[in-house]
């Protein structure tokens, strides 16, 4: 009888507390709103949302900590929310946090594709909830088309491909062969980044891209990679180019496997492990996107407009959607980034627009 | 005599020697057949270096797989590999000297996660026997577990490894194989030892031909089951220390790709799904396969954009070839 009953009492379990967690996020729904663009929520009463795919990954849990920053600064509190990078899932939360009381709520989010965005924008929409999203978004969706989509932010791959592809050409003395480690093929980034790389190529003619393969962003599949190409290539192997410090750091890996010491590698991101590499000049270069300022700005912009001082009719249409400003990091300013930390004047509603480094073309 | 009856057929399956040894040899024929021709392709793919790169790679698939294949011979499948080798990568990470705290247990540390590695396959063991849940759905939920015991320990930090003895797995070479090379040779032997001698493996085979026969035979399979996954476990932990060797850092993706890699890799070299048939050996065939095919398609300079296509069409064939002598069995496909 025991043996019987066990499951069914954690079903019944799973069940109960699944009910009293809904009841909760229900419960708050109190007030009455008309949902229109521009807020007039008391600060007290806005809810702070910060999505990303995982924790494990330090970038994301540097932007989820730049929320955290934003959202102490104004006396709140951010609700961290993490998908596993799975789009469902992702579009369930957004389902769970919006069926809860939506007139001052405020999500900064990472969708997991642009596929992923429409969705989460028409919810968003219809909700009445101010969205802010950042790196993926279909080229023919807009935030101008919506009330409470405030702004698309995100980074210019071409140019930082571009720029670790000239640091890159610069370490190996403008001449010899070099490898690109791509990043997932289908995705924006991966196909920007390597537009950038193409581009520092023909203007570095002494630079010759001997191989690139795909290592999907991951430091474990770069290791293999690089070993692989390591061997076809052998010593006419210069420098590596990584579309992101993931690989970048595998690629160091099999580097220091193969006893080679006297290859320049660069990667984007600026994960910590690639900043302490570059410290440690092991690494040449990376492009930093500010992790944590991403996680506060998505909120602030959220805020400011929540709360009235901001209004979205006020909102250039250039910022709508925008490619903010980046930072190549070598050994000459790795200092200044080793310890991840957001300023509070960037996050004043004045000046949550400032680091707009060109509309979204 | 000459003339075969429908019983006489039937009566003949428990021996068919002549299907099983061409079923045996489909694989191994097909990796040659690979090798030569991407030899015949590349210069630089017929290479000694190349060969020990090659062997490198597979060191780790080669370990969990060996933890997979005592699963499928159950027939049960396992997709706890990426969750329970995350909780192993980032426990062993943290216990041996690393930046994050001032843990410095060494090879005990190593021990320790491989239990804990161990320990999560117990848990499905004992899950599946406990709630009589299909195993596909108990193992995923362990991974889910053990993805959580990971983020857990990850806090936001990941932790680099400085143990010089572990970091030494990746590096250093004996008769010019790494350290990693010759621990996924070990295990593949002591997997084939405890498939072929031991009462554990030989009721693997025999609880995925057909275990009811084994349960009415008086053999409590239960006790078994919990044991082959614990077995499990324990390989992916120590696939998991030797990803974090590699890496010289314990990351929580550190198995993400492992649990169907090792699954694809089983079958491939003949393990079936359905289990009581491949092994260890046919496994590690299929891990060298997929591989050597990896590596191969880099060597001849397929296109990043081809290759993940043309990989996938060649494992099917290369799975479709080694099952036809079984099309005859009115095998049920499912």
């Amino acid at each position: 009888m025991i043996r019987t009953s066990r499951p069914a009492l954690a079903l019944i379990g799973l069940s109960l507390a699944s009910i009293a967690l809904a009841g909760c996020t229900e419960a708050s729904s109190a007030d009455e709103g008309t949902g229109a663009a521009t807020g007039s929520c008391d600060p007290a009463d806005v809810t702070l949302v910060g999505q990303v795919r995982n924790e494990s990954n330090p970038y994301e849990a540097s932007w989820l900590d730049g929320g955290d920053a934003f959202a102490e600064s104004v006396g709140l509190e951010q609700q961290r929310l993490t998908y596993d990078g799975e789009s469902t899932k992702q579009q369930e939360q957004i389902r769970q946090v919006l069926a809860g009381d939506t007139d001052c709520l405020v999500l900064n989010v990472l969708p997991n594709g642009d596929a992923d965005t429409k969705p989460i924008v028409e919810a968003a929409d219809t909700a009445g909830a101010f969205l802010v999203t950042q790196w993926n978004k279909p080229a023919d969706l807009s935030p101008l088309d919506y009330d409470t989509w405030l702004s698309h932010i995100t980074y210019n791959g071409v140019e930082s491909g571009k720029q670790i592809g000239d640091a890159l050409a610069e370490a190996i003395g403008g001449e010899g062969g070099i490898i690109a480690l791509q990043g997932i093929l289908d995705t924006g980034a991966a196909k920007d980044r390597f537009a950038g790389l193409e581009e520092s190529l023909a203007e570095n003619s002494g630079v010759e891209l001997l191989d690139q393969q795909t290592a999907n962003f991951s430091r474990q599949e770069a290791l293999a990679v690089t070993e692989t190409l390591l061997t076809k290539h052998g010593d006419k192997v210069k420098g590596i180019w990584a579309a992101n410090d993931d690989m970048a750091l595998g690629a160091l890996q099999a580097l220091e496997q193969a006893g080679r010491t006297d290859v320049a590698v660069v990667g984007i991101d600026a994960v910590p492990d690639a900043l302490t590499a570059i410290e440690d000049g092991t690494m040449t270069a990376t492009v930093s996107s500010d992790g944590p300022w991403q996680g506060g700005i998505g909120l602030a912009i959220g805020y400011c407009v929540a709360t009235g001082e901001l209004a979205v009719e006020d909102i250039a249409d250039d910022n709508r959607a925008f490619f903010a400003e980046q930072f190549l990091i070598t050994d000459e300013n790795v200092a200044e980034y080793l310890t991840p930390k957001t300023d509070p004047a960037d996050f004043e509603c004045d000046n949550v627009f400032n680091r707009v480094a060109g509309p979204l073309s | 005599m000459t003339v075969t009856s429908p019983a006489e057929v039937v009566a003949a399956r428990p021996q068919p020697r002549r299907g099983v040894s061409f079923r045996d040899a489909g694989p191994p024929i097909a990796l040659v057949v690979i090798v030569i021709v991407f030899s015949l392709l590349s210069p630089q793919f017929r290479t000694l270096g190349n060969f020990q790169n090659i062997l490198d790679a597979a060191s780790v698939l080669a370990v969990v797989t060996c933890g997979a294949t005592f699963v499928l011979l159950m027939g049960s499948i396992d997709l706890s590999a990426s969750g329970v080798m995350a909780a192993s990568a980032i426990a062993v990470a943290l216990l041996v000297e690393n930046n994050r705290n001032g843990n410095d247990l060494g090879f005990l540390g190593i021990v320790i996660a491989i239990a804990l590695g161990a320990a999560l396959g117990c848990l499905s063991g004992v899950l599946l026997m406990a709630l009589k849940v299909p195993s596909f759905m108990v193992t995923l939920g362990v991974s889910a577990i053990g993805l959580g015991i990971a983020i857990l320990m990850f806090a936001g930090v990941q932790p680099n490894i400085a143990d010089a003895a572990l970091e030494s797995w990746a590096t250093d070479r004996l008769l010019g194989f790494t350290y990693l090379t010759w621990i996924a040779a070990v295990c593949v032997l002591v997997g084939w030892l405890i498939q072929r001698y031991t009462r554990l493996g030989r009721y693997a085979f025999a609880i995925g031909g057909a275990e009811e026969v084994l349960a009415l035979s008086g053999v409590r399979v239960a006790p078994y089951k919990v044991a082959v996954f614990t077995l499990a476990g324990a390989f992916y932990g120590l696939g998991a220390v030797m990803v974090t060797s590699q890496l010289g850092a314990g990351l929580v993706q550190a198995g993400a790709d492992f649990t169907f890699s090792s699954i694809t890799a089983a079958v491939v070299g003949g393990t079936l799904l359905t289990g009581g048939r491949g092994g260890v050996l046919h496994s590690t065939v299929g891990v060298l396969l997929i591989v050597v095919l990896t590596n191969g398609l880099v060597q001849i300079g397929v296109s990043p954009y081809w290759q993940g296509g043309v990989q996938g069409l060649i494992v099917v064939v290369a799975v479709a070839a080694a099952a036809l002598p079984l099309r005859h069995r009115n095998q049920v496909v499912k």
